[in-house]
């Protein structure tokens, strides 16, 4: 099972220097890994998905499977021979056939199979996603779930070496969603198929993935775990993108210390230039609300005063006047502890939670 | 030797009767050069022919042509000028499709002597006809001619309003209630316009296009606009065809008028066309045609003036010498006819 | 790794090819001819047409027609598409498949039936009027500007009902009811809110019937022409009167060229890229305004519309057809299949005709059908650099007026080397041309139905292109593409204003024998092949929305 390489790709669209939906964008998927590329809409994973695909032809860089390379600027190999299969966000079954053709039609392409096995191996591959004894269904006869089962039994029925899935559950409602996004890992885990999984949702991505790959404007923002991502964001973009966060614009006053107004905050590293101005992201439930003596050395105390609460069931919201600046700071905290608007309070942040970006 | 396989090609059951049949053939006159063109004209296998006469008649001619010779006619029947613009301008494109033309202005056939597109053909029995009918260059040889009157309406027009002049038809009471054919379409008018110039000037045109006279296309539309009862009266209609026949049915509201100052009286020459493509079926048709059997179904049916000495009238035609008869040179014709259809169209519209 | 030849590529290309000599090489032809003369290159024939006064009244009258019936059309067209679009007005369906009826009827045909119904005398409407009332003036003169007109309105309508009616169900629902929640009443609504969004389409419709009216040939030769006026198509056709002045043809031709590109590209710049009016918000269901006691009196109105397109017009070709004296009243002893026997087993014509049509419908509609599948193919899927030209080719002849497309295609092709004038194969280029657009725009819909990732998914299983085509794409395309090929056979069989030009007596058509038996004055005669053209044309129709599964008329641009 080869992985997927990546390497400087390009892609532009319009006249001229027209507008990158994929600029120099460079990813190391290994063997058997399942990366999610994330972004909101424009970030450019979907082109980098067709190109991956074959649809596309770069206009720069290469990607390569294993140490064949498939795109090249000056030349790719056709979907038809790239041993890719892909699950579409429409799931484009064809309304013509039949489940089982849908499902069958890429193994006539596999030299040395007679139909009894073809058959065979329909049947079995539709008992994995729980679809047996639907062969002789027609596309518009089954729900949104079912047909989304369809499009993964006929991508994984050929043995791809690598993967490609287009938001393939978008377009279920919220219930199924979370239920398939379990299925799509179980299957993963079955399989060990090289995936490309592009979506939109952090939480999907979150649940499905081995790694994530933000992306930003056609460029890599940053690969790495859930959790790395999450505790440590590189760019501001990434803090924003991924989860709840609060960023304060601040400026450095020593090499751990930034300033805003009477603000002043420790954060996570110790290599800031004094005098540049940092952003700071700290995720909302990494602030607790001070009881009593609360706190450690180097963590950060604020006092201020609660604008607004938002029960919201299983948390409440809420959001903080940092008393001498201008910064409103959101928290969340356990439904128990019951703040009323205006009431004082004192936060406690500890520096590690305090993650300074780069501009 | 060519007649007995003539013979032999007639049906078998006749066999016994060949002689006579030659014997009879024989004696109608140049009987034998059209036995040798038979077979010819069935290798052909068919003959076009482009013709002003009316529809009907054409099609009856067409099928008893058909039945006794077993050679098929494309026959193409359209206004005199269109038959000319056709057949010329595909000649010009290097499409020859045209064997025998019948139109029924005279110009044509000068025009087309010009420009050497007339083969020499001397039809059987052509050196009988009277003079007006015949050719001396032995091309183009009158086949039928006939009057241009005034069709009118009996239940539109009362007794004394007939015309009897054409300069009745100027009278403003005649005001949106005339019908002329196009002379642009209809060769006849060509014809009856120089006539009435003659006698009248253009003035008269310029007047009467003041009664706002409605246009048609063939000569012989006026009459049926006229049965219709969609206008009054036309200011010219073949009397011949459609007009005769309807003018026969008891109790049909249509008359025509012979105006005192005489009637425009139009040839209607037929000619082979020196490129046509089935020469020997061209020639058979053309003395078929012409023979006085064809010649008196057309007299009879039609009501049509022919070119045989042989054919009796009906008692209801007015004899050809009792007409008043507007004759024009065909030269003139040829000359005047650009002139005429821009006048026209200046004066009437369109 | 070198990258795969696709074999597909040529095919594109000779298509590409094709279209190019089918539309370039008349048109510059026409122009060419437009300025020589015997001396060379000149304007003289500019000037001569423009200048000559009787040809500048046939300008004006073009003008005067064309304007009218613009308006005509839309005073028509947009209250029947709102009423049946918005309004709970009742028998939609019957009323759409009339208004389709409409559509289909050649327009000629329409003129001709309304002589006999509306001539000032004959005409049986006038007749009856005169008995009714005693008056010795007849109720309407058909053959008057007036009169020409409303006859060819009547068969212009539908572009701009077909056109409003689209535009209608694109406009969002909540845009409509943001206004009646404020307390706007239904017509209110209608006014100020619906009229305003569907205006681009309103004026796009304009232009389409102005361009109607602009291309016809065959009403004012019916109505026109009898009646002493010239229009612009029939100005060119007499062009063609032996000598013919061909260059005089040409040089009023472009004018009418010209104005038909501007008006479409007005028209474009309208409606935006996507071609129709789409305006943006959410449509959910929409509840039909009720008519409460307008109701009759609406469809009254709609009745009487479609009565004067459909009804009266077929009755009375239906009477002249059985009848031995159309004019005469319609008794057991004026009954006759004579007509009949005449025109199909007496007339020579005839038969030749009928052939010639079917032989060039078929071929037409088959060859057309499948250049406007590829050409829709290869623009949706972006297969070659340039595909948006092609598009536009594939429209563009749209633009040329049936007659100009004769004249051009007369001086290309009755010159050495490729002589085609006097076969059937100059009347085939001369269909192609003009009933490509037409084809490609429903070839265009088609392919826009089939998502190209029913494609891709395909492709990417191991399906190459070719492959993909014939096993996924065809079966999904198929009954749209007969839809196609029945679009083009409609339009090639009822096709007069380049017919008139191109044939020879060899190569007549049904439309073409009509004209001519219309010039004959055989009444009869026309109305059975009449009938025939109409019978023909809805069975096609039938086979298409049998095929499609629901009526077309949603579907065309």
């Amino acid at each position: 099972m080869p992985g997927v390489t990546l390497r400087g790709l390009s892609k532009r669209y319009g006249a001229g220097a027209g507008v990158a939906a994929v600029d120099d964008l460079s990813l190391e998927v290994k063997p058997r890994e399942l990366v999610a590329l994330l972004g909101p809409s424009g970030c450019g994973k979907t082109t980098t998905l067709r190109l991956v695909a074959g649809f596309l032809t770069p206009d720069g860089g290469e990607i390569f499977v294993g140490d064949r390379c498939l795109s090249s600027a000056t030349s790719v190999v056709p979907p038809e021979r790239r041993r890719v299969a892909m699950i579409f966000q429409s799931y484009a079954l064809w309304p013509h056939l039949t489940v089982a053709q849908n499902v069958g039609y890429g193994l006539k392409f596999k030299k040395g199979l007679a139909r009894v096995e073809r058959d065979r191996r329909v049947s079995e591959m539709l008992k994995v996603v729980q679809l047996d004894g639907f062969e002789t269904r027609y596309p518009s006869q089954l729900s949104g779930g079912q047909q989304q089962r369809v499009a993964v039994a006929r991508a994984l029925v050929v043995e791809p070496e690598i993967l490609l899935l287009d938001e393939p559950l978008s377009n279920l409602d919220a219930n199924l969603r979370e239920e398939m996004r379990f299925e799509i890992r179980r299957l993963h885990e079955r399989f060990g198929i090289t995936t490309l999984y592009v979506t939109h949702d952090q939480a999907e991505a979150m649940v499905i993935s081995d790694r994530i790959a933000v992306l930003d404007r056609g460029r890599v923002a940053q690969v790495g775990s859930a959790e790395e991502i999450f505790q440590h964001p590189r760019t501001r973009f990434v803090a924003d993108f991924i989860g709840r966060t609060n960023l304060v614009d601040a400026v450095a006053a020593s090499s751990e210390v930034v300033t805003r107004g009477a603000l002043r905050l420790h954060v996570a590293t110790a290599s800031l230039t004094p005098g540049a101005r940092v952003a700071v992201s700290i995720r909302p439930h990494e602030i607790a609300f001070a009881s009593s003596s609360d706190g450690r050395t180097g963590d950060n105390v604020l006092s201020g005063r609660i604008r607004r609460a938002s029960y919201l069931g299983d948390a409440v919201d809420y959001q903080v006047e940092i008393e001498g600046t201008d910064v409103v700071l959101r928290a969340a905290a356990p439904a128990a502890l019951r703040l009323k608007t205006g009431e004082p309070v004192s936060l406690v942040i500890r520096a590690s939670a305090c993650v300074p970006l780069p501009e | 030797m060519k007649r007995s396989r003539s013979a032999s090609s007639s049906s078998s059951a006749r066999k016994p009767l060949a002689p006579l049949v030659l014997l009879g053939v024989l004696a109608a006159g140049g009987a034998s050069a059209q036995d040798a063109r038979l077979p010819e004209a069935r290798r052909e296998g068919k003959v076009v022919w482009h013709t002003s006469l009316a529809l009907d008649s054409a099609q009856r001619l067409v099928a008893r042509f058909e039945q006794t010779y077993g050679v098929k006619v494309e026959v193409h029947r359209t206004g005199s000028e269109r038959i000319l613009q056709r057949v010329v301008q595909a000649y010009s494109a290097g499409i020859k499709n045209a064997d025998v033309v019948n139109t029924s202005d005279t110009g044509h056939y000068v025009f087309l002597k010009r420009k050497g597109l007339l083969a020499r053909y001397t039809p059987a029995g052509a050196e009988r006809f009277p003079a007006a009918f015949k050719d001396a260059d032995a091309m183009a040889w009158g086949w039928r001619a006939f009057p241009l009157v005034i069709p009118y309406n009996t239940r539109q027009v009362a007794g004394g309003d007939v015309p009897q002049t054409w300069r009745d038809l100027l009278d403003p009471k005649w005001k949106n209630r005339l019908v002329m054919s196009h002379p642009g379409y209809a060769g006849s008018v060509v014809t009856q316009i120089i006539a009435l110039e003659h006698l009248f000037g253009w003035d008269y045109w310029a007047q009467l296009a003041k009664n706002r006279v409605m246009l048609v296309q063939s000569i012989h539309d006026p009459g049926r606009t006229v049965l219709s009862g969609e206008r009054a009266a036309g200011v010219s209609g073949a009397d011949y065809g459609p007009l005769y026949t309807e003018r026969r049915k008891p109790g049909a509201p249509i008359a025509a008028a012979y105006p005192r100052d005489g009637v425009p009286f139009i040839f209607s020459p037929t000619a082979i066309m020196s490129f046509a493509p089935h020469p020997n079926a061209a020639r058979l048709f053309t003395d078929f045609i012409l023979t006085r059997e064809i010649q008196q179904i057309l007299a009879d049916s039609e009501g049509i003036y022919v070119a045989h000495p042989d054919v009796t009238y009906p008692a209801d035609r007015p004899k050809l010498s009792e007409l008043k008869m507007l004759v024009v040179d065909p030269d003139e014709i040829d000359k005047r006819t650009e002139e005429v259809k821009k006048r026209f169209v200046e004066l009437f519209g369109a | 790794m070198p990258s795969t030849f696709d074999r597909s590529v040529p095919v594109w290309i000779i298509t590409a090819v094709t279209l190019v000599l089918l539309m370039i090489l008349p048109l510059g032809w026409l122009g060419w001819v437009s300025i020589s003369s015997e001396q060379g290159t000149t304007l003289a024939n500019y000037v001569h047409v423009f200048s000559d006064p009787h040809l500048q009244k046939a300008l004006w009258n073009t003008i005067v027609l064309a304007f009218w019936v613009g308006l005509a059309s839309l005073a028509v067209g947009v209250p029947m598409a709102w009423l049946t679009g918005r309004t709970d007005l009742p028998g939609k369906r019957v009323i759409r498949a009339l208004i389709l009826a409409s559509f289909v009827t050649p327009p000629f045909l329409g003129a001709f039936a309304w002589v006999m119904l509306a001539g000032p005398n004959a005409g049986l409407l006038n007749k009856i009027y005169r008995g009714v009332t005693g008056s010795d003036e007849p109720l309407m003169n058909i053959f008057t500007m007036p009169g020409l007109i409303f006859v060819v309105a009547l068969y212009s309508f539908p572009y701009v009902y077909i056109m409003i009616v689209n535009t209608l169900e694109l406009i969002a629902s909540d845009l409509e009811e943001a206004g009646a929640i404020l307390g706007a009443s239904r017509f209110r609504v209608a006014l100020t809110i619906t009229l305003p969004l569907a205006l681009p389409a309103i004026i796009s419709g304009f232009i389409l019937a102005v361009l109607q009216a602009l291309a016809l040939f065959g009403s004012p030769a019916i109505l026109a022409l009898p009646a002493g006026f010239h229009t612009i198509t029939t100005q060119i056709w007499s062009f063609f009167q032996y000598p013919p002045k061909v260059e005089q043809a040409a040089a009023f031709s472009i004018p009418l060229l010209l104005a038909t590109a501007l008006l479409l590209q007005l028209q474009k710049r309208l409606l935006g890229r996507r071609g129709y009016a789409g305006v943006g918000g959410k449509t959910g269901a929409r509840r039909p305004i009720p008519l409460g006691y307008w109701r009759w009196p609406a469809l009254a109105a709609v009745f009487a519309v479609l009565a004067c397109t459909i009804a009266l017009p077929y009755a009375i070709l239906t009477k002249a057809a059985f009848a031995k004296a159309w004019a005469q009243p319609l008794s057991w002893d004026n009954v006759t299949l004579a007509n009949f026997h005449f025109t199909f087993f007496e007339y020579s014509a005839t038969r030749d005709a009928i052939i010639n049509t079917l032989e060039l419908g078929i071929v037409t509609a088959t060859v057309g059908a499948i250049m406007a599948a590829l050409l829709a193919y290869v623009t949706n899927r972006r297969l070659v650099p340039g595909h948006q030209a092609l598009g536009f080719l594939a429209l563009a002849p749209v633009v040329i007026p049936g007659v100009v497309l004769a004249v051009g295609l007369f001086i290309a092709y009755t010159k050495p080397p490729l002589v085609l004038y006097g076969t059937l194969a100059i009347l085939f280029v001369a269909y192609l041309t003009k009933e490509l657009p037409v084809g490609y725009a429903q070839a265009d819909t088609t392919f826009k139905g089939v998502h190209p990732e029913l494609e891709e998914a395909g492709r990417i299983l191991g399906a190459g292109r070719l492959r993909v085509l014939r096993e996924i794409t065809a079966p999904l395309a198929r009954s749209g593409i007969i839809a196609t090929w029945c679009f083009v056979f409609i339009g090639v069989i009822r096709e007069l204003s380049a017919s008139i030009i191109l044939f020879t007596p060899a190569t007549k058509v049904i439309s073409v024998v009509i004209f001519d038996l219309k010039e004959e004055g055989q009444f009869a005669a026309i109305s059975v092949l009449g009938l025939f053209m109409l019978a023909m044309t809805f069975a096609t129709v039938l086979l298409m929305q049998t095929v499609l599964g629901r009526d077309f008329i949603g579907a065309k641009d």
